[in-house]
Order: structure tokens, then sequence, then C-alpha cells
């Protein structure tokens, strides 16, 4: 009973910080139709920025997103009206394409600045962990969860409580209807892009402390992130939440009650089987109408 | 406008030629006073880009060291590196490249018996020599290849004898009873652990849990948890560097502290390692290595120097093998005097070569006949402890301590 309740717990914390990667790629694919294959290597970007960032002033990495956060919103931003509106419009593939490219650069430009190293934040809580009855629960896996789900909540109210919010999913719902009542959609988009890359500041700087990353880790969080984007239904939020969580317990359950070697096998099984049944993914009928819900 | 295509077709002939006339020139078959060009491709980037790195400035500084005093053969050495990204299509390409196209004099090797495999089947195939600073997998030396030479001190299966001395040195109140052996699913970790579970096991320790996970594995805890079920005396792990360091974490967050931990690869990343688990959490930790900086053998002190002038860093065990490798070759090239791969290969398998890993020979199959060195952190440094000649301290941590 303890072991499968510690887990269940080690599954749902682990679930959280992924609800949150993939938070931002199904928004921006939902809302813009581009798959942003960058998202893994804007994560790996400011996870060594955090690191860095912990390094020289010893401020807690995980606050660090209030800092990344606002910076990844700016970069984003800034990425979309240079480079990203290029591709506006065009075929999906044109945008994975311009988006692994910007993975690429980051990637390189890591490597050539920061080193090809490994490295990970250890603040004095790295190794320690909560104990509820005979229950641990990792502290960072627990901050890096809680500040995971704020983002997520607050992300969550913007778009349901503001003007902003609700411009983005009239946009997404009905970009000509939005645009007669005089939404700009460029805007709009940039603003969704940002929005979008600024989930990975959170993220990253979470990362920085729960995983050992390099230049080149970016791969594997963009192919696990797809993989729960895909489950949950591309451009559903609720469905990132879903397939993040499923994600979470496939990974400790099977490592627990099977080996560590199906975890991952057990994962993409139930995509397969999802997609058999639903292949819209489980959130993804009403692709553009449920982004926010 | 008629002699249009017929000017493309006349230009496209000249330009064949021209590659061709170029392609012949290129080719070096051992002669000439030219540089010697010798070829190599690692993974620069991808999932091995950081032995990849370390093998490229080892290899490096081997050549500007042949290169400073007189060359090879008294020809100077242009080591052209190229990047396969860690991938196993990719390094066929290259060295197919290399050998065909390019035309290199020698081969070195590249990192991890993965892409070792399949790179060391080209060079079979194309009768070149392949020195390999790195690919201990024994699967590596079932396939009958002649010009294969793997240049650290054993195979994967010999990686943990180290440890298994030491347990059997203990006295028998001491040793500990019990075992957990947990491994990545790589071609070098599996085999090392394998067989170091067969031999406690052999000398009477009970084996508490097993597992096998997928290199991406970035979760911990549920191992950790299945481990600290058991409460074995020792753990080992097959460990590469990042599931090194998230194996130990989850440890101290599930609050197990072996008596005994050791891992295969990663705690020999020095500083890396002892960053991703914090510096009081490597006291008493167990590693193999082919290498120390505190070695005496000839040219070890040069080398390590020259890499901190150069990088501002410790010296790795990775460079470390790459720079043993181009002494292997650089030794069998001078003794039989000329570029022959075949005669090459032939000296190897008959002599010993003196490296600053120590002293190297081969079995027929390119097999090292040699020891690792077992190595500890102590006090935020890594020691040797065995065996006795190469060991730099006598004190061995026993039982390492409680996480900090």
């Amino acid at each position: 009973m303890t072991q499968a309740l510690q887990t269940i717990a080690l599954g749902l914390l682990i679930g959280g910080v992924y609800a949150l990667m993939a938070a931002g790629l199904t928004l921006v694919f939902g809302i813009m139709n581009i798959v942003n294959v960058a998202q893994g290597a804007f994560l790996v970007l400011i996870a060594m920025l955090t690191w860095k960032a912990w390094q020289l002033t010893g401020l807690d990495p995980i606050l660090l997103a209030l800092a990344t956060t606002p910076l990844m919103f700016g970069l984003g931003w800034l990425l979309y009206r240079l480079v990203v509106v290029r591709v506006r419009g065009t075929t999906p593939a044109m945008s994975m394409l311009l988006t692994f490219g910007i993975a690429l650069t980051i990637e390189g430009l890591l490597n050539l600045t920061a080193g090809n190293y490994f490295r990970s934040a250890t603040p004095s809580y790295f190794a320690q962990s909560f104990h509820i009855g005979s229950i641990v629960l990792p502290k960072a896996q627990v901050y890096g969860c809680l500040a995971a789900l704020l983002v997520l909540g607050l992300l969550y109210l913007v778009l349901n409580r503001t003007w902003t919010g609700r411009a983005i999913r009239a946009t997404a719902q009905n970009p000509s209807g939005a645009a007669l009542v005089g939404i700009s959609a460029s805007s709009v988009a940039a603003l969704s892009f940002a929005i979008g890359t600024a989930t990975a500041g959170t993220g990253g700087s979470i990362l920085s402390v729960l995983y050992p990353f390099f230049p080149a880790s970016h791969y594997e969080w963009i192919a696990r992130l797809l993989g729960i984007i895909v489950l949950g239904g591309m451009g559903s939020l609720r469905g990132a939440w879903v397939g993040a969580i499923i994600l979470g317990l496939a990974e400790t359950i099977t490592a627990t009650y099977g080996s560590p070697r199906w975890a991952t096998l057990v994962f993409y099984a139930v995509i397969l089987l999802v997609l058999l049944v639903r292949p819209h993914g489980l959130f993804g009928t009403r692709l553009r109408e449920d982004v926010a819900t | 406008m008629r002699d249009k295509p017929a000017r493309v077709r006349l230009t496209a002939l000249v330009a064949a030629v021209a590659m061709l006339v170029a392609g012949c020139t290129g080719s070096n078959q051992g002669g000439g006073s030219g540089p010697i060009v010798i070829g190599t491709s690692l993974p620069l980037t991808g999932q091995f880009s950081q032995p990849g790195g370390e093998a490229k400035r080892g290899y490096e500084i081997w050549r500007d060291k042949v290169n400073g005093t007189g060359g090879l053969l008294g020809r100077q050495i242009d080591l052209r590196v190229t990047d396969d990204a860690s991938n196993q299509d990719t390094i066929i390409a290259d060295y197919t490249k290399l050998i065909t196209q390019d035309r290199v004099d020698l081969l070195l090797g590249s990192f991890s018996s993965l892409l070792n495999y399949a790179a060391s089947a080209v060079a079979e195939r194309n009768q070149m020599l392949y020195v390999e600073p790195a690919g201990g997998a024994p699967n590596m030396f079932t396939r009958g290849f002649k010009m294969l030479f793997f240049t650290q001190p054993a195979t994967a299966p010999h990686h943990a004898d180290g440890i298994t001395a030491w347990v059997k040195s203990l006295p028998e109140a001491q040793r500990p009873k019990t075992a957990a052996f947990i491994t990545q699913d790589d071609p070098f970790t599996r085999p090392a652990i394998d067989s170091l579970q067969k031999q406690l096991e052999e000398a009477g320790l009970r084996t508490t849990y097993t597992t096998i996970y997928p290199a991406n594995t970035t979760n911990f805890q549920p191992i950790a948890g299945a481990i600290a079920a058991g409460a074995p005396d020792l753990v080992a792990q097959g460990a590469q560097f990042e599931d090194g360091i998230g194996a130990v974490r989850a440890l101290q967050q599930v609050g197990f502290s072996p008596k005994v931990l050791f891992q295969t690869n990663a705690p020999g990343n020095g500083n890396q390692y002892s960053d991703g688990v914090g510096k009081a959490a490597t006291e008493g930790v167990f590693y193999s290595t082919s290498w120390s900086e505190n070695a005496k053998t000839p040219l070890n002190d040069e080398f390590a120097q020259e890499y901190r002038k150069r990088f501002n860093a410790p010296p790795t065990e990775d460079a470390a093998d790459a720079f043993a490798a181009g002494q292997v070759l650089q030794e069998a090239v001078t003794k039989v005097g000329r570029i022959d791969q075949v005669a090459l290969a032939d000296w190897l398998r008959g002599n010993e070569v003196q490296t600053i890993l120590g002293r190297l020979r081969w079995a027929a199959n390119g097999e090292p006949q040699g020891n690792f060195m077992l190595a500890q952190w102590q006090a935020g440094k890594v020691e040797v402890v065995a065996p006795k000649e190469a060991a730099t301290t006598e004190k061995v941590v026993f039982p390492k301590p409680a996480w900090p």
C-alpha cells in the first residue's frame, strides 16, 4: 500500500512539471498551428542560464523563474516578430523546419559558450525530502511541481479572465471573425508565441534543479513533450495536463512494478492505443475550440 | 543555341576529370613526404558529445606533441576530425568517406562501443588498422576482426574486477553480505555489471535487487526506492554519467546510504560529477578507471599539464584514453617504419606498448590484457586505491559515510 501511494505521489509530482513544459507547446499549436520543436531547446537554454545565475549569485534556481519567465516571454516575442512570422500561414512542415533550425542554433551556441558539459543546480535542498508517514516526497520535486502549478494557474486565469485571453481564444476559434471585431491577428499571434515560450522559462528553471542537462539534452525533452501533447490532443491545454500525468505515472509505476526498461515503451503503447480509438488524442476532437478549457 | 547543352556536357566532363585527378593526387599510400593524414569521426554533438569532445582534445594534444618533436616518420601529422553526431549511420558514412575519398593514411577510433562497433567494421572491410580509445563491449571482439585494437587496459567484463578483488581482500566479518546491481542498457556498462554480479555472487554475496534501465531514464526515485527496500550493503551501478548522478541523488532523497557504492564510469568525470551530486556526497564512492593524473607513466605529467594549460580544467580520463590511442598508433608506425596496415596490426599483436595509461598488450582479437585501477573519491578528490603499485593512498574509505 505504501509503495503504491509512494509511486503515485512521485508520478503526480513529475507529471505536474511535464504539464507545464508541454503547456506552451500545445498552446502555440492550438492557436497558431505551429509545432514549436524548439521548446526543448528553450528549456535547456533557460536551465543553463538559471544554473549560471545560481552559480554566480546563489539565488534559488526555482525562484529565478521570476526572472527567466519574463525573459523567455521577451525572447519569444522577438523571435516571432523577426522570424516565425515569416512561416505563418504556410504548412506546419515549414514551421517545424524553422523551429528545428532554432533548436540547433541554440544547441550550437550553448556548446560554444557554456561548453559541452553536464550541469545541474544543487541548492541545499536538492537531495532532501519531506516525509509524510512512510512516504518520501523529494523537496526539489515538490517545489518544482508547485511552481509549475502556479504558472499553469496563472495561464488559465489569463486565458479565461482577461480581454487578452479572450482575444487569444477568439483568434484560435475563428480568425476571420476575430479580425472583424477588431482583434489584430498579428499581435495576438506574437503574444501567444511569447506566452508559449514563457512557460519554458519556468520549466527550464525547474529542470536545472531536477535533472542534469547539457546542450544536446533538448532532443530527449522535445520527444517527451511531443508525446504528451499527441496523447492529450494537440492544441488542448487539458490534454497536455492529462498526457503529462499519464506519462509521469507510466514512468514511475512501470519502473516500480515492472522494469524501468519498459517505462518509455508503456507510455508510447498508451499513445498508440489512444490514437487507434481517438485519432485526435484524448481531448483533441475540437482541436481549435478547447484551447483554454 | 544548339551548342549550349554540349558545352554544359563538356564542362561536366572536365569537372569530372578534374575531380578524378584530384582524387588520385590526394591518394597517399604511405609513401611521399607530405603530411601523414589521420582520419577520425567523433561524436562531437548528440548523446556522446561529452566524451567525444574530450577525445578530440586528447587527439589534438597528441598530434601537437608529435608534430613538435619531429613528426611521425619525419612527416607532420594532419588530423582530420569529422562529427558523427553520435549516430551509427553517420559514422559509417564518415569512415567510408575518410577511407575511400579522402584516402587518409591512418585511422583513429571513435568513442562509445555503440559507434566503434559500426566504424570498426568499415575499417576491417577496407583493411585499415583501427586503434580505438573506447569501445570495450565484449561483442566488439567476437567478430574475428584482425585490424581492431582497443587501447584501454581491459574490456567491459573485466572493468569491475578491482572492486571484487577489494571485497575479497576484506576480513570475512567485515565483508558486505548483500548487494544490489543496476545498470544502464548500454553495450559497455551491462556486461561490466553482469560480470561483477557473477563475481560477487561467487564470493558469497546475496543479490537483493537487479534492474536494467534505458539510457534516457531521468527519474531514479522508483529504482532508489526498490534498492532501499532490500537494504543491501553494496550497491553497484553501470552508470555512464547522468544516470550516475540521478541515482545518487535519488538514494539521498529516499534516505538510503549503502556501505559500499560502486559506479562504473560516472565518478570519473571529476568536477562535473562532484558538482552534480554535491561534493560531500562523493565521499567513499568507488569506480574503475583506466587512467590517473598521478600515475608516474612516461609523458603523463606532460599530458596533464598541457591539458590544464589549454583548457583550464582538470584533465579527464576520456582525453587521456584518446592520447594513449595516439601513442599506440605512433609506436606501431615508428617500429614498423612504414605505413602498411596489415604489418602494423601484426606488430601490435606481438608487442607491448608503453602509454600514459601504463603498458598495453593485446590478444589476437585486439582485446587488451591488462587491469583497470580501482579509484575512490576521498575528501573531494580522486585517489587510486588499487592495485598497490599504482595506488596514490593506502587509505580506503569503508564503510561509506552516510549521506550529508
